[in-house]
């Protein structure tokens, strides 16, 4: 196999998982959605005190588009599962791990994207300044492609399963736990104006290591998955 | 062939195991039971109640040992779940698999002791510390691999996949405590510290190292009792177990 033959087989996968996520424009709004809710019922719980919701903006925003992501993983490998076109992937000569890049590289686009559109409307909501709300929208573009490719290898391994929503919640959680950390340390420092350079460089740092490791990580958890 | 490596070998073969860990398990157990003995009596008896903490330091005796077998049954997991993943090993997937609730128990003492121990220490059963949270982060970690392996209909399959989830989270779990690390100091540094070595004397520290002895060797027959009867449940219809049922049916 040539190189062009890996790269336009690369390019043959994001499109049709795109083209698919486009047919079904309907399901790509629900993650959007349910993010816009779950924003919604925080100042109905905490009260609408301007304050008090300004300096919990970054991790409710953060914490709402994790949750909604998480509601979103099940589409990453189910659909193509059920109708047999993930065996044809593995069976493919290209490289496993680079297909999946591929495939995760859409699921972000699909799902994570439009999220980020919404995060600074959320994030106005509840008050929070525009300085802060730049670095909200960094760290965003950095964690969420970091919590796609851990969820994948997470959700390639529950692949095989039946029951896997609840699980992959408990199996995420330990993974998700540092870059939460990160992301709302780097807007709570830009809110009080303190720097906040170093946490967004961990979470590059992160992404830089999982763009590399997690595709591979990725189709080992899919093969493992997947050979009965 | 090297005698160690040919003893390892054959400890891989479920019968010899099985007879193995049979012989094993009762002196585990036995040893297990009286250094628990001994360790209590020197801990809640002989040793002087603390200048500082009264008598509820005493708490230490169960809490500090569970506190290092919840990390010491993640690292046999770990290298089990290596042996498996990478040789495909059976009784390695057994070891891994049947350590994981053994595991939990202990990081679920360790929570419930540390929380009851916090209580009149610090007033209050539970602190974001960077140690209570990793100790938590790591419970969810056993519970999400105990569910993933119960979540396949064939358990070598659901085996192989929780083993591999055992190895992302040994890459996981120093990130979590140093992210955590980080977290907490960002806010404030915690004024309470669990008290320095310096302060613990002998008296207090020998019935610690026997209770850590003791939980060593509980863990051992725990885990040949868990392992003894999943592989009998693994390799139900082999000649072996069946000449194990039929001579268990004469005997009664």
């Amino acid at each position: 196999m040539s190189g062009a033959r890996v790269s336009s087989a690369c390019a043959a996968v994001l499109r049709r998982d795109l083209l698919l996520a486009w047919r079904r424009r309907g399901d790509m709004a629900l993650p959007v959605l349910y993010a816009l809710i779950v924003a919604t019922l925080f100042p109905f719980a905490l009260g609408p005190e301007a304050q008090l919701l300004a300096r919990i903006a970054g991790g409710v925003v953060l914490v709402t588009v994790l949750l909604a992501m998480l509601l979103a993983f099940d589409g990453l490998f189910r659909p193509d599962l059920e109708d047999g076109s993930l065996e044809q992937l593995m069976l493919a000569p290209q490289p496993l791990p680079l297909l999946l890049a591929m495939k995760i590289a859409a699921h972000w686009l699909t799902t994570a994207l439009p999220l980020m559109v919404i995060a600074p409307l959320m994030a106005g909501m509840y008050h929070l300044p525009w300085p802060a709300m730049k670095v909200l929208l960094l760290a965003l573009l950095i964690a969420t492609p970091l919590l796609s490719l851990l969820g994948a290898v997470l959700v390639a391994l529950t692949a095989g399963t039946r029951r896997s929503g609840m699980l992959l919640a408990l199996m995420l959680l330990p993974l998700c736990v540092p870059v939460v950390i990160f992301a709302a340390g780097a807007v709570t420092a830009a809110q009080q104006g303190l720097p906040w350079v170093a946490p967004i460089a961990w979470l590059g740092a992160a992404l830089a290591l999982a763009l590399v490791l997690a595709p591979l990580a990725c189709a080992a958890a899919l093969r493992i998955a997947l050979d009965a | 062939m090297n005698k160690l490596v040919y003893w390892y070998h054959k400890l891989g073969s479920p019968p010899t195991f099985y007879r193995f860990a049979g012989v094993l398990r009762p002196w585990c157990l036995a040893i297990a039971l009286i250094l628990a003995v001994i360790g209590l009596y020197g801990g809640l008896y002989l040793a002087p109640a603390d200048y500082q903490q009264g008598d509820a330091y005493r708490i230490i005796f169960i809490h500090v040992p569970s506190a290092w077998m919840s990390l010491f049954i993640y690292g046999v997991m770990a290298v089990a779940a290596l042996v498996a993943v990478v040789w495909r090993m059976k009784m390695a997937e057994v070891i891994a698999m049947q350590s994981a609730p053994i595991g939990a128990a202990f990081t679920f003492i360790t929570l419930c002791t540390g929380s009851l121990w916090g209580k009149p220490m610090w007033g209050t059963w539970w602190t974001w510390d960077a140690r209570l949270t990793s100790e938590l982060v790591l419970l969810f970690i056993y519970l999400g691999i105990i569910g993933l392996f119960h979540a396949f209909e064939d358990r070598r399959h659901g085996a192989r996949a929780a083993c591999f989830l055992i190895l992302v989270g040994v890459v996981n779990l120093p990130i979590v405590h140093y992210s955590v690390v980080w977290w907490n100091t960002l806010h404030q540094g915690t004024t309470v510290r669990i008290f320095g070595k310096s302060n613990i004397t002998t008296s207090m520290l020998w019935p610690l190292l026997v209770m850590m002895f003791s939980t060593k060797f509980y863990y051992a027959a725990s885990l040949f009792g868990r392992a003894r009867a999943d592989l009998l449940d693994l390799e139900s219809g082999k000649a072996w177990v069946k000449q194990i049922a039929s001579d268990e049916e004469a005997r009664s």
